[in-house]
Formats: C-alpha cells, sequence, structure tokens
C-alpha cells in the first residue's frame, strides 16, 4: 500500500464527523483526518492561520467538503479555494446530504473532483467513506506540495 | 340653399354687390320717375292688392286679380280711353311678381327635398349623429340618436344636449371648448344617460360647422356605443391584473416550495441518516449479545430508516418535476421504451415475461421526463404480474383523436378495483398492503405529473385478478 496522504474533513455536525471518522478507522484511513467545525475553520487551517497558525506545512490531499456550514458555507470555501493560486490544485471532495442538482451543479462549476450524496444506510455511507478515502488519500498520486506520511 | 347660396355669391363678389345696389336705385328712380308722369299714386293699392293675390295666391290668383283691378279702374277711377297704359302696367306688374313667387316656391321645393335627403340618409347610419347650436340647443337628432337614447326628435330638439344626456365630460368643458374651437375637431369618450336612466359609454366625435365669416354657428356630435367594449375591456384588464397577482403569488409559492424542498433534502436525510447509522454500530457492537427479539427490533428500525430515505427521495424527485422546466424535442417512443425495459431488468430478472412491444411514433416532449413515465409503467407492470407463472406486458399506441398521441402500458397482473381509480394518482396513494407489493406511492403521481405538464391526460382500466391497463395521451405537437 502507498503512503497514506492527509485529509481534511469540513463538516459542523458532530454525528457526521463521528460516523465519518468510524468509516474511516474500520479500514486505518482515520490516522490523518483534520477536522474543520466550519467553513471559517476550514479556512484557516488551509491559509495556516488562526488556530491553526502552526500546523505543520503542506497542502490535504484531498478536502471532504459540507455544503451547509455555519459562517462560511462550502460553496463559498470552494470559489476561495479554487481562486488561491496555491491550493487550486487541492482535491476537493463534495460530501452531502443533499442530492439537489443546483448544489451538484454549483460545485462542479467552481471545479470540484466530485460530489457524493451521503447515503441513509450505513453500510453503503461506510463503503463511500471508504471508497472516497482509499482513492484520495491513497491511491491517488496528490499533487506536488501535499503531506503524506 | 339655393337663395342662400346666390347671396353668398353676390355678397362675396365687390362687383356684383355694387353692381346691385346701382341697378336697384337706378330702378327705383326710374319707377319713381314713371309714377310722376302717369299720376300713378292712386294706382298704388291695386298694385299692392295685385302683388299681394300673385306673391301668395299663384298665376291664377295674379290673372283675376288683374282683371278685378282693371275693372274697378275703368269703371270707378278712369276714363275707360285712359286707362289701356295702366292695364298694360298691372299685367306687366302681376306677371313679374307672379314669377318671383314661382321661382321661390320652387327653390323652397328644392330646399325642403333636399333636406329631407339628407335627414334621410342620416338616419340609414347606425351612428349617432345630433347637431347642436353653440348654445347647445339641439337642433338635429338622426334615428340613430332615437334609438340609441330613446327620446324621440320632436322630444329633443331644442333642449340643451349636455343637460338632456346629462354628459359626463373626460376633461373640463372649458378645455375641450378651446381646442374644439381652436381645430374644429374633438374626439373622446363621453358618458351619457339615456331617456330610461342607464348610462352609455360612448365614442364621441364633433365637427364644428361655420358661417361664412368664419364665425362657428353649429355642432355636428357623432357618437358610438362603446358601452360593451368597454366593459369588455375593463373585464380583461381586471383579469390580466388578476392573473398578475396570482402568478406573482405562484412565483413567491414556488420559492417557498424550493426552500422547502431543500430543507427536506438536507435536513431531513441528515438525522434520518444518524439514526441509521447508530442503529447500525450498535447492531455490529452488541450482536454477540443481543437475542432473535432486539436483533428483530434492530431490523425493523433500520427498514424503517430505510424506506423514510427511500420516500423522502421519491418526493424530492416528484417535487423536482414540478419545479425544472420541460425541454421539449421531437425522439422515437419505440428507442425511449427500449431504454425503460432495459432499465427495469434488474426488477425483471427471474421472471418469464412475454414482452409485446408495438409500432409506437415520435413524441414530442422532455425526453428524460417521459423515460420516467414509461420507466415508472413498466416497472409497476412487472411488480403487479409478479404473482403469474406468465407474465405478459403491452406497450402500444391506441387510437385517439386526432390531435392527441394515446400510448398504453397493459399488464396481466393482479389488476384494481375500478372503485378505487380516483386514488390511484394521488401521492402516497397505494390500493395494495406494503409487505405484499412495496412501493412509496409515489409513482403514478409522478406519471401523472409529468404528463400533466405535456398538456396530456393519464387514466387507467383494471379489473381485480385480470390486470391492467394505464393509458396517457399527450398533444401531437
Amino acid at each position: 500500500m502507498n503512503t497514506l496522504g492527509r485529509i481534511l474533513l469540513v463538516e459542523d455536525d458532530p454525528k457526521d464527523v463521528e460516523l465519518t471518522l468510524t468509516a474511516l478507522e474500520e479500514y486505518n484511513l482515520a490516522n490523518e483526518v483534520i477536522v474543520a467545525r466550519d467553513g471559517e475553520e476550514a479556512l484557516e487551517y488551509l491559509y495556516s492561520r488562526g488556530k491553526f497558525k502552526t500546523r505543520s506545512s503542506g497542502n490535504p490531499a484531498v478536502v471532504l467538503l459540507d455544503l451547509k456550514l455555519p459562517k462560511v458555507d462550502g460553496l463559498e470555501v470552494l470559489k476561495q479555494v479554487k481562486s488561491e493560486e496555491k491550493l487550486r490544485m487541492i482535491p476537493i471532495v463534495v460530501l452531502t446530504s443533499s442530492n439537489e442538482e443546483k448544489d451538484m451543479v454549483a460545485s462542479y462549476k467552481l471545479g470540484v473532483s466530485a460530489y457524493v450524496v451521503k447515503p441513509v444506510d450505513f453500510h453503503e455511507f461506510v463503503n463511500a467513506i471508504k471508497e472516497l478515502g482509499i482513492f484520495w488519500a491513497v491511491i491517488n498520486e496528490p499533487p506536488p506540495g501535499s503531506v503524506r506520511k | 340653399m339655393a337663395r342662400s347660396k346666390l347671396q353668398l355669391r353676390i355678397a362675396q363678389s365687390p362687383v356684383l354687390s355694387y353692381g346691385l345696389a346701382v341697378l336697384s336705385v337706378s330702378v327705383a328712380l326710374g319707377g319713381a320717375l314713371l309714377i310722376e308722369r302717369l299720376q300713378l299714386r292712386n294706382i298704388t293699392l291695386f298694385l299692392f292688392a295685385i302683388a299681394v293675390a300673385a306673391w301668395y295666391g299663384g298665376s291664377g290668383a295674379a290673372v283675376l286679380a288683374l282683371l278685378l283691378s282693371c275693372i274697378g279702374l275703368a269703371y270707378f277711377l278712369v276714363e275707360p280711353s285712359h286707362s289701356i297704359p295702366y292695364f298694360v302696367l298691372f299685367a306687366l306688374f302681376a306677371w313679374l311678381v307672379s314669377w318671383f313667387s314661382s321661382v321661390r316656391r320652387r327653390v323652397e321645393a328644392e330646399l325642403e327635398t333636399e333636406i329631407s335627403e339628407r335627414s334621410s340618409l342620416l338616419n340609414l347610419t347606425h351612428d349617432t349623429i345630433f347637431v347642436r347650436d353653440m348654445s347647445d340647443s339641439i337642433r338635429y337628432w338622426n334615428r340613430g340618436a332615437e334609438e340609441l337614447y330613446g327620446w324621440t326628435p320632436e322630444q329633443a330638439i331644442g333642449k340643451g344636449s349636455r343637460e338632456l344626456l346629462r354628459t359626463v365630460l373626460p376633461l373640463p368643458l372649458d378645455d375641450i371648448q378651446a381646442e374644439f374651437l381652436r381645430t374644429g375637431r374633438w374626439e373622446g369618450e363621453l358618458k351619457h344617460t339615456k331617456a330610461d336612466g342607464t348610462q352609455v359609454i360612448v365614442a364621441s366625435r364633433w365637427s364644428l360647422r361655420r358661417d361664412e365669416r368664419e364665425q362657428p354657428i353649429a355642432v355636428l356630435e357623432t357618437n358610438n356605443d362603446i358601452t360593451v367594449r368597454k366593459r369588455w375591456e375593463q373585464e380583461i384588464q381586471s383579469l390580466n391584473q388578476e392573473l398578475a397577482k396570482r402568478s406573482t403569488e405562484l412565483e413567491a409559492i414556488n420559492k417557498e416550495l424550493e426552500a422547502f424542498a431543500y430543507s427536506v433534502s438536507h435536513d431531513l436525510r441528515a438525522p434520518l441518516r444518524h439514526m441509521a447509522s447508530y442503529t447500525e454500530l450498535l447492531r455490529k457492537k452488541a450482536s454477540s449479545t443481543l437475542d432473535e427479539k432486539c436483533s428483530h427490533y434492530i431490523q425493523m428500525t433500520l427498514d424503517s430508516a430505510n424506506r423514510m430515505g427511500k420516500l423522502i427521495d421519491d418526493l424530492l424527485a416528484f417535487s423536482r418535476i414540478g419545479r425544472t422546466e420541460t425541454q421539449k424535442t421531437l425522439f422515437s417512443l419505440t428507442q425511449l421504451v427500449r431504454e425503460a425495459v432495459t432499465e427495469v431488468r434488474d426488477d425483471a430478472e427471474g421472471r418469464n415475461i412475454a414482452w409485446e412491444i408495438g409500432a409506437l411514433p415520435d413524441f414530442y416532449g422532455d425526453r428524460s421526463m417521459l423515460r420516467l413515465v414509461l420507466v415508472n409503467l413498466i416497472s409497476n407492470a412487472i411488480k403487479f404480474t409478479r404473482t403469474r407463472p406468465q407474465a405478459e406486458i403491452e406497450i402500444g399506441c391506441a387510437e385517439g383523436n386526432s390531435d392527441d398521441l394515446v400510448v398504453f402500458v397493459r399488464d396481466n397482473g393482479v389488476g384494481f378495483d375500478m372503485r378505487y381509480v380516483n386514488k390511484l394518482f394521488g401521492v402516497f396513494q397505494r390500493l395494495h398492503q406494503a409487505d405484499v407489493f412495496e412501493g412509496t406511492g409515489i409513482g403514478l403521481a409522478t406519471v401523472q405529473r409529468i404528463i400533466h405538464r405535456h398538456g396530456g391526460k393519464v387514466w387507467a382500466e383494471g379489473v381485480v385478478d385480470s390486470g391492467a391497463t394505464f393509458y396517457f395521451s399527450a398533444p401531437k405537437t
């Protein structure tokens, strides 16, 4: 197996955080997960500022981004990341409850790498998270400047 | 009119008018000299008598008056031998007066014919026409006016028009009058009150008549009854306003609905997913310690969560159909049926189904929506023939009227009771128990909504235990 890339999980709902981490743990993918609880925190992490001022350098291999977030919402985070030269290459996967077409269209227009609707069924959810984790953190060759273990 | 034309001609030409003055005085002077010479003073009464008889009585009366005058003169006043010149003078005078009189009569008769001809012409028109003088007194009143307002010419002529008709003007009278006198024309809408008290709206046109000195003398007013037209116009206007209001309301409702659907999509699914996920985790952790009953309870909780997830998804898809624009193209229905059958192949796995797909025409509509219609109807047909050892599903085109296309999907499945046919297409309406035939009760509601959006209809025929046929129609273009 390849080295494990760092995952930035942007998710405000603690239950979703717990469930996602549980799913990743099952496949030993949870070690390198950083959790941001709203859009502002996500941007602070990516720009290494605020409470992430002293974090180790390097971009995450993938960002798992919820759309409905407090303060700065997911689409806004996406917009800022994609217009920033240092950050625009980071693969971003939208992971959301919404299967609304307009969200999907808006996300793809802003350049997301994938759009995943969280399945209601836990098995399907675990599978989806596992596959996302394995693909983006392990199989996919991330852009230069990403953190790998 | 002939006389006034003559007068007008004389008045307008200086040569004629001065000539007339010179001529008349010359004639008077000649006459005075003649009277002086012949000592005619005592005969002027006879001349007067002859003139009266000739003017009012015509030529017969003139001849009689002439004879009587001659006899009277010769018998009582003048020697018969001297009376010849008087006779000649009398005869000449009588002839002259009769001639004038006949000319006057002819002219008057002509005038009368002309006036009555004009009036009858004005009476032919359907328009309401009357003439009023500058003090607003009605001078002429045609049959159209009588028919519209209900007053006869005798009742109307001489009355003030605004007072009689209780005219409501669109602008102050002074403003209208000023423009009218300047341009000689005015057009506008007036309200009049008829003899029976009801109000009419008329399109009114005024034209000003002036005399030879350019002084205004009369107004010709032509009115058309536009009450009905106005009422329709007002009705249309108020309907349009109502429509605009409704469509604004509808837009607002649609927006609300969209926000609602979004909220359902996002906020309702999240807790559901959490419930399902934690229950699943619980089962996993405690599987060794749970007895059969507890496992069953957990399974039921998970089943319900999954069913609710499916319901939310279907309901969202259903609401989305109402919100998205239809994108219509012409496409092959045969091809689309084939695609739909392929899509539901999983449902048909391990089943013995005889497909009969008839010739289908091209269809003008939203292809992806129509695909949803066919998938729903075909998967229903597969579902409800499940109990048949040999299922038969027929898809074809039925006879419709010339403007509509009718497509049907027929099966030999469990059918339904026609008493409940009106429940078939309602949201969440089901005719079968959930554990016999699964489903959310949204499929046929979706079908109906899509077909309605295409301007068509859906209906169904069924017999319990003998199969069902679902039809939909849509305009050909």
